[in-house]
């Protein structure tokens, strides 16, 4: 195996350049994806204060330590109108009552004013939540009313508002609250969902799972150079060749991995919360996963060649649906929100996101990373089956 | 006590029966030489011998050890030059040297010593920092056999090892292959190159469709065409008529044609000049040259099933 192991590590002098495209994909696409959104274009929200109170002002100058968007104080009917002309991200509207409400120990009501759903306002709705979350204090669940405005033109927006506000506050009231996220933001301190971290952490695992597959995917190469069977005529074993080639696609799978995660820190600020430990453990599992997957891949087809038509699609594909490219939490048809538990990706970004953006502690890797080594286990069986059959 | 010793060996792949039922013995310090058209199960043979396959039937020995259910007993013994060249393109050949040496359990300074001497033995020293890709096809063959020298194997077999290289670097190999030899190395020799197989063997399998048609020193296999000549006649132009009337001599055991060229077997030799002079006069073709050959393992190849060995 040391054979094999000392072997690959040679060819990798010659096969770098798998590795440097990759790092330089995942560089440029987070750059596009995740730096501009935050750098070059800075949604507006607009905020409607009609409690003009003490706490009012304080979400507002909460909100402005958060630069993920502009805010700016409106009236009401222009910030309906500034939404449905998309002049503005959304609006949100801090109700008559906030004060009272908080000092009542009861739910604040907060609104938005929104035309769809995106990662705009996905992303402000975790901001408020966390905000709120915070000055509440003993009040453990932050709701807020979400309102849909139709973008038809002749519609009498005091309606409507007054409509949603009630709907709002009934549901409040005799159902279960309107929760924006789930517990976790109150539960940690983390910053909340936040779009360049995920880009960083969604292209740095797809990239590297191109060079961990090609990686894996050198033993195609082996019969095609005839060498497969040489080294079997040798006294160095099936389990060898694959256990050396294993190790070390794993080994330069994670440090792909860890030179992208590294570069987000130096490049895009990448910060990954508190907790290291559960973060690496989280790709270890991830890595190992993938390098599996290689191993399945490269037993399925019979040529390099098929190897690398086939894994772009399967990569991208699977990508799409774990959540890669976009957060899975702006998806909403259910098959595909199903469909993306069998994605290992899906499972490497919860656990990750979970440290580096909800705060939570290695808590929250220990099921993403079962998940994970269980799908690896399961494709790293059927994968040496296939590879040895051959 | 045979070194080798191949008993009864089968494989079939679906239908085809690439190897069906040889035997044949390998003594310590022998050439041996498997001799056989494309197709015939030569580097099947070879790869049941060298574990890579296991056989539907029959047995392989190594000294007196069957090696089907434990392979590892010959493995760190054989040194194996397969039929393509098995070598990391994008490695040099140094770097590929040293991968299959330590493949075979060299390591340190009696890795190092080896490639040297290795690479000295195929002649190929002042290359060895360059990429295998960049070789041309003798380099590459050259390398494809120093690959399965650094270990020093007690048995060494060569499968087609000269295909598609200049004279001069197959000369080169043929020699090396006499050399190791000399020093007390075995080998196992496969080609479809009569002329090499007479060179190098001591003893020669002709294999034929999976069967070994006939088995022996170069002298006992000679034996079977003894008395008979090979005779090449070249025409002007060669005419479906002459053909005809050439076959029409009784004693005129073989006619095969070979683009300008016929080659005949016959048993007789006294009256053939005469014979064919007046056979080919009733044509319009005339002789151009006549060459008579002693009889070789063509001939028996020839003799034993109609076919040439080659084409
Ligand atoms: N892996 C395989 N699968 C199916 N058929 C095979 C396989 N290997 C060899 N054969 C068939 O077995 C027969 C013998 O092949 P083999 O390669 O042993 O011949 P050979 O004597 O080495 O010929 P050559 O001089 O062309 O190398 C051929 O008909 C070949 O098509
Ligand atoms: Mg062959």
């Amino acid at each position: 195996m040391l054979s094999i192991i000392m072997l690959r590590l040679q060819r990798l002098k010659v096969e770098y350049y798998v590795f440097l495209v990759m790092t330089l994909m995942s560089l440029i696409f987070t750059f596009i994806f995740g730096a501009t959104q935050n750098q070059d274009y800075t949604p507006t929200i607009l905020v409607v204060d009609e409690d003009n109170s003490d706490y009012s002002k304080k979400v507002f100058s909460e909100l402005q330590d958060n630069n993920a968007f502009k805010y700016s104080i409106s009236e009401y009917d222009d910030a309906v109108k500034k939404v449905q002309d998309d002049k503005a991200a959304a609006a949100l509207v801090i109700n008559k009552g906030l004060q009272e409400n908080i000092e009542n120990n009861q739910k604040p009501v907060l609104g938005i004013i929104k035309t769809k759903e995106n990662i705009d306002t996905m992303t402000l709705e975790n901001i408020i939540s966390s905000i709120t979350s915070k000055m509440v204090g003993n009040i453990r669940i932050a709701s807020i009313t979400a309102d849909f405005i139709n973008q038809e033109k002749n519609i009498d927006h005091n309606k409507i508002f007054n409509e949603a506000y009630n709907k709002a506050v009934e549901t409040w009231k005799y159902k279960k609250p309107i929760e924006i996220s789930s517990t976790r933001l109150v539960e940690g301190n983390g910053t909340g969902y936040d779009n360049l971290t995920h880009s960083i952490i969604g292209f740095a695992l797809f990239f590297s799972m191109y060079t961990i597959v090609f990686a894996i995917g050198e033993i195609l190469n082996e019969k095609k150079y005839n060498t497969w069977n040489r080294i079997l005529v040798s006294p160095i074993s099936k389990n060898a060749i694959l256990g050396g080639n294993l190790i070390v696609s794993f080994l330069v799978g994670f440090v792909q991995v860890g030179i992208l995660f590294i570069a987000g820190k130096y490049l895009f600020g990448l910060n990954l919360g508190s907790n290291l430990l559960g973060v690496i453990i989280v790709l270890i599992a991830f890595v190992f996963t993938i390098t599996s997957m290689g191993l399945f891949l490269s037993g399925l087809v019979k040529t390099h060649s098929q190897l690398a038509a086939l894994t772009p699609v399967i990569l991208t594909s699977t990508s799409m649906l774990g959540g890669c490219m976009w957060p899975l939490d702006i998806v909403e048809n259910k098959i595909i929100l199903a469909l993306s538990n069998i994605t290992p990706q899906k499972w490497a970004i919860e656990g990750i996101e979970s440290i580096a953006m909800y705060g939570k502690g290695i808590n929250g890797v220990i099921i993403p990373t079962l998940v994970l080594l269980g799908m690896g286990l399961l494709f790293f069986s059927t994968g040496v089956k296939l590879v040895k059959s051959e | 006590m045979a070194l080798l010793e191949v008993n009864n060996l089968k494989k079939y792949f679906k239908e085809v029966k690439a190897v069906d039922g040889i035997s044949f013995k390998v003594e310590r310090g022998e050439v041996f030489g498997l001799l056989g058209p494309n197709g015939a199960g030569k580097s099947t043979t070879i790869s049941m011998i060298s574990t890579l396959f296991k056989p539907n039937e029959g047995d392989i020995k190594y000294k007196n050890v069957s090696i089907i259910d434990n392979p590892s007993a010959i493995q760190q013994k054989l040194g194996v030059v397969p039929q393509e060249i098995a070598l990391y393109p994008t490695l040099s050949g140094y770097e590929n040297l040293k991968f299959w040496g330590h493949a075979y359990g060299l390591r340190g300074k009696e890795l190092s010593n080896r490639i040297e001497e290795v690479s000295e033995i195929i002649g190929i020293k002042d290359r060895l920092k360059d990429k295998i890709e960049k070789y041309s096809g003798g380099m590459k063959r050259r390398i494809n056999i120093g690959a399965a020298l650094l270990h020093n194997p007690e048995i060494l077999i060569m499968d087609e090892p000269t295909v598609g290289i200049d004279p001069q670097s197959r000369n080169h190999i043929l020699d090396t292959v006499l050399e190791l030899n000399k020093k007390g190395m075995t080998i196992i020799y496969t080609s479809h190159y009569m002329e090499e197989v007479e060179y190098l063997c001591t003893r020669v399998s002709i294999m034929d469709k999976g069967n070994i048609i006939a088995s022996g020193t170069q002298e006992e296999l000679l034996e079977i065409v003894k008395g008979k000549k090979k005779i090449n006649l070249r025409f002007d132009k060669i005419s479906d008529n002459l053909i005809d009337r050439i076959n029409s001599i009784d004693y005129i055991e073989n006619v095969d044609v070979h683009d300008d060229e016929i080659i005949l077997t016959t048993q007789n030799g006294e009256d053939i000049f005469k014979d064919l002079i007046a056979k080919s006069s009733e044509t319009e073709n005339s002789i151009l040259s006549i060459d008579i050959k002693k009889p070789n393992l063509e001939a028996v190849f020839l003799h034993l099933t109609g076919r040439a060995l080659r084409d």
